[in-house]
C-alpha cells in the first residue's frame, strides 16, 4: 500500500501566481496530471490572450467591421456563454467592455475626458456581435473581445477536468485566486460512509486592517467545486475621497461601486467568477440576483459589514 | 434489530455544490468538459473508480427481565471492484455465529427454548453503468442449517436530463427452505416460501438542500410461514405486504450538517401494521463525522395473534391460555413478534477519516420494545419488554 503524499506545484500563468496541490498515493500519476493541467492552463492562455497577436480572440479583433472571421467548436462554447452571461446580466456582464479601460488611467489615478468616453462607450455592446454557425464578426470597426472576465476560471475548471480524468480524486486548483477543489462528494455508497478532509480556502481581505499585510478575511472550507471572488481593490485609485476600482458599467464606462468585494461558492468556478462579477456590477441588487441563482456567496458590502447567504459553507 | 430501514439512502444535500443548477451554474456547464466536474451532472450513476474494502464486526446482545441473550458476530466483509470502465461488481459475506434464545412467548413462560447455530450469508451484485442510467442484478445466499434462503434481483434506475429527479425499479425473487430434522423435532420438513417483490421509487431534488425519496414495495409471498419451534403456531400459507418508504434528507447550513430523516409504512394480510420514524444527524467537524440519531416504530398486532388469558388477578393463567390456544381451529400464535408493541431506538455512531481513502467508525444503538410503548395506548398485554444492545465497529478503504 502506497504512503498517502500531498504534492504542490507552482506556476505562473495568465499574469497570476498559480498553484495546484494534488492529495493522493501514486506519486508517478500525481506528477504527470499535474502537468497535464498545467499544460491545459497554458493551452487556453496562449489560445484566448488578447495580449498575443495570434490568438483567435486577436484575429476577431484584427477583422472587426471586416469579414467574418471562422472559430473552432470551443471558442464558440465560449462565446455561446458570453452571450447568455450577456442576457441572464441585463447586459452588465459583457466581453466588447473590455476597450473602456483604455479611459481609465488607474496607475496615474486620472479621470478620463468625457469625450474619450463617450466614443469608447459606442463601441460596447454584446448586440453587435453577429454570429453565424461557426463564424463571428464585430460589426463595429474598433470593436474588441476580451475573455478575461472568465477565461482563467475557465481554466481552472479545464485544469480541474484534467486532473479528474487522470484519477485524480482530492486536488485544488489555484489560478490567481480563482480555485476549483476537486474531492469526494458529501455521500458515497458503499459502508461506512465517511468525509474526507476539505480544503481550506482563504479569502483576501478587501481593506486589509492596518500593519497586516495577509490576514484573512474569512476561511472557508471547499470540498468540491468552484469558488471565486471579484474585489474593489484589484486595480483602482482613489481621488478626492472616491474610490475608482477597474470595474466597469458598460453603458457608462464609469466605475461600479458599492461592494468592496463578492465571493461566490458555486459548482463551477467559470459560473462563480461570472456571478461574482455580475453581482459587483448588479451592486445594491447583487444579493437578491444571487439568491435567484441560487448561489453561495460571501459579500463584503461598503461599511466592511460581511452578508452571506443562508447556505454558505461555513467558515 | 428488525427495524432496521433499509440502507440504501439518497445522497445528502451539500454545499458548495449547488445540485440545481442556477441560470449562470447552467450555462457554464454547457462548455466543453465542465459537465464532468459536477457529480450528478455529467452521469447521474458514475462507475466506481476505485476497488472499496470494508470490514465490519459487531456484537449484539439483548435481555428480557431475567433473561440474557447474546450474540457475538464475526466479521463481515464487503468488497466492490470496478471492472473496465462501466461496470462494477460487488459482494459480501458474513459469518455469524448466533447463540441465545428466541424470544420468550408471554412472559409467564418459564422455558424459552435454547438455539445455537451458525450462519453463513453471501451476496454478489454486478452493476452496468449507463449514461444517466444502472442497471444492476444480484444473487443472495444465507445459510443456517435449518433456514437456507436464495434470492435473486433485478434494478434500474436511471434520471432525467437535469439530474433532478431519478427513478428506480426493481424486482425481487426470494426461495426459502426451512427444514428442522436436524434438531430432531421433526415439525418443519423440507418446507418452501417464495416471495416476489416489486418496487418503484423516485429520488427527486427539491432546492440545492434538500433531497426527497419516495419509495413504494408490493411483496406477495406464498408457503410456510409458521414458527415450527412454537407451540400453536400456525400462521396463513400466504403473506402479501405494502411498504412505503419517505425519505428526506436536508442540509442545515449553519452547522455544516445534514438532517436525514425517514418513515416507514408497513402493512400485511396477517393484519400486521406497523409505523417507523427516524432522524438522524450528520456533522461532520473535521476528520470526524459524529452522527446521532432515533428511530421510533409502533405496530398493530396479526390478526391471528393471541393474547394470554389472565386470571381475574390479572395473572398469567397458563391452562386457560393453553386451553383457549388449542380450542381455535384457524390461523393462531404467540409469537410476540406478531403482537402490538412499540420500539425506541437511540443510536450513535462517530466516524474518523485516518486518511481520505481510509475511515474507521464504531456505531452504538440502544433498544427497547415493550407493549407500553405503542402508539395511541398499551399493546399486547403481558409481552416481556426487549432491551438491546448493539456494537459495530468497521474500517473501509479503497484503493
Amino acid at each position: 500500500m502506497a504512503r498517502w503524499r500531498s504534492l504542490r506545484f507552482e506556476f505562473t500563468a495568465m499574469a497570476s501566481t498559480c498553484s495546484i496541490a494534488i492529495d493522493g498515493t501514486d506519486e508517478a500519476r500525481m506528477r504527470r496530471a499535474a502537468a497535464g493541467a498545467i499544460a491545459e492552463v497554458r493551452r487556453i492562455e496562449q489560445k484566448y490572450s488578447r495580449f498575443r497577436d495570434d490568438s483567435i480572440i486577436s484575429r476577431i479583433n484584427r477583422a472587426a467591421g471586416g469579414m467574418p472571421v471562422d472559430i473552432d467548436a470551443e471558442t464558440s462554447s465560449l462565446l455561446d456563454f458570453a452571450g447568455q452571461l450577456w442576457t441572464l446580466s441585463d447586459g452588465l456582464f459583457d466581453i466588447t467592455s473590455g476597450v473602456l479601460q483604455q479611459a481609465w488611467d488607474f496607475r496615474q489615478g486620472r479621470l478620463p475626458d468625457a469625450a474619450s468616453l463617450q466614443r469608447l462607450v459606442a463601441l460596447v455592446g454584446w448586440q453587435h456581435v453577429e454570429r453565424d454557425g461557426r463564424q463571428v464578426r464585430l460589426a463595429v470597426p474598433g470593436m474588441a473581445l476580451d475573455v478575461g472576465g472568465f477565461g482563467k476560471e475557465y481554466a481552472a475548471d479545464r485544469a480541474a477536468a484534467q486532473l479528474q480524468a487522470s484519477g485524480i480524486g482530492q486536488a485544488l486548483v489555484n489560478l490567481g485566486g480563482d480555485l476549483h477543489a476537486l474531492g469526494p462528494e458529501a455521500s458515497e455508497r458503499g459502508m461506512p460512509a465517511h468525509r474526507p478532509r476539505p480544503w481550506q480556502v482563504d479569502i483576501q481581505h478587501p481593506r486589509l486592517p492596518a500593519g497586516t499585510s495577509s490576514a484573512p478575511l474569512a476561511s472557508l472550507s471547499l470540498a468540491r467545486g468552484g469558488l471565486a471572488t471579484s474585489g474593489d481593490y484589484e486595480r483602482f485609485f482613489v481621488r478626492d475621497g472616491r474610490r475608482y476600482c477597474h470595474l466597469l458599467d458598460p453603458r457608462t464606462g464609469w466605475p461600479v461601486s458599492h461592494w468592496q468585494s463578492i465571493s461566490v461558492l458555486t459548482a463551477s468556478t467559470t459560473a462563480a467568477g461570472a456571478l461574482a462579477t455580475i453581482a459587483m456590477l448588479k451592486q445594491e441588487d447583487a444579493l437578491a440576483w444571487l439568491a435567484r441563482q441560487g448561489a453561495s456567496y460571501l459579500a463584503v458590502g461598503p461599511d466592511g459589514c460581511l452578508s452571506r447567504d443562508p447556505a454558505a459553507a461555513g467558515a | 434489530m428488525n427495524d432496521q430501514p433499509p440502507d440504501d439512502q439518497p445522497p445528502d444535500p451539500a454545499a458548495p455544490i449547488t445540485r440545481r443548477a442556477s441560470g449562470v451554474l447552467l450555462a457554464s456547464l454547457m462548455l466543453p468538459g465542465l459537465a464532468a466536474l459536477v457529480p450528478g451532472t455529467a452521469t447521474a450513476e458514475s462507475a466506481p473508480e476505485k476497488t472499496t474494502i470494508a470490514i465490519q464486526y459487531g456484537t449484539y446482545d439483548d435481555r428480557q427481565p431475567g433473561y440474557d441473550r447474546v450474540s457475538v458476530r464475526a466479521p463481515q466483509w464487503y468488497l466492490q471492484v470496478p471492472v473496465a470502465d462501466d461496470w462494477a461488481i460487488a459482494g459480501s459475506w458474513v459469518g455469524d455465529s448466533v447463540s441465545g434464545a428466541s424470544p420468550r412467548l408471554h412472559t409467564e413462560r418459564s422455558s424459552a427454548s435454547r438455539m445455537s447455530d451458525y450462519r453463513k450469508a453471501g451476496d454478489v451484485k454486478v452493476t452496468r453503468y449507463l449514461p444517466r442510467a444502472a442497471l444492476s442484478a444480484s444473487l443472495a445466499y444465507s445459510d443456517e442449517h435449518d433456514y437456507t434462503s436464495r434470492a435473486l434481483g433485478l434494478e434500474a434506475r436511471w434520471s432525467t436530463d437535469d439530474n433532478n429527479r431519478t427513478w428506480t425499479i426493481g424486482y425481487g425473487r426470494t426461495l426459502d427452505k426451512i427444514d428442522n430434522t436436524a434438531s430432531g423435532l421433526n415439525t418443519a420438513i423440507d418446507q418452501h416460501r417464495r416471495t416476489h417483490e416489486l418496487m418503484a421509487g423516485v429520488t427527486q431534488v427539491l432546492t440545492p438542500i434538500d433531497i426527497v425519496q419516495a419509495n413504494l414495495t408490493r411483496s406477495m409471498g406464498t408457503g410456510y410461514y409458521n414458527d415450527p419451534y412454537k407451540t400453536f403456531d400456525q400462521r396463513p400459507d400466504h403473506r402479501d405486504a405494502w411498504i412505503g418508504m419517505l425519505r428526506w434528507n436536508h442540509y442545515v447550513s449553519q452547522a455544516d450538517a445534514a438532517l436525514r430523516s425517514n418513515y416507514r409504512y408497513y402493512t400485511d394480510t396477517f393484519g400486521i401494521r406497523s409505523h417507523t420514524l427516524g432522524v438522524e444527524w450528520a456533522q461532520p467537524l473535521g476528520r470526524w463525522t459524529l452522527t446521532p440519531g432515533a428511530r421510533y416504530m409502533t405496530q398493530r398486532a396479526a390478526s391471528f395473534y393471541l393474547d394470554p388469558v389472565l386470571d381475574p388477578q390479572g395473572r398469567y393463567d397458563t391452562g386457560a391460555t393453553l386451553a383457549s390456544a388449542a380450542s381455535i381451529t384457524g390461523s393462531k400464535s404467540f409469537d410476540p413478534r406478531l403482537g402490538s408493541f412499540g420500539a425506541a431506538t437511540l443510536s450513535a455512531k462517530v466516524g474518523y477519516a485516518i486518511a481520505p481513502e481510509t475511515a474507521i467508525s464504531v456505531k452504538f444503538e440502544q433498544y427497547q420494545q415493550t407493549s407500553g410503548l405503542r402508539l395511541g395506548g398499551s399493546g399486547s398485554p403481558d409481552i416481556a419488554p426487549l432491551h438491546a444492545r448493539f456494537l459495530q465497529v468497521g474500517l473501509t478503504h479503497k484503493f
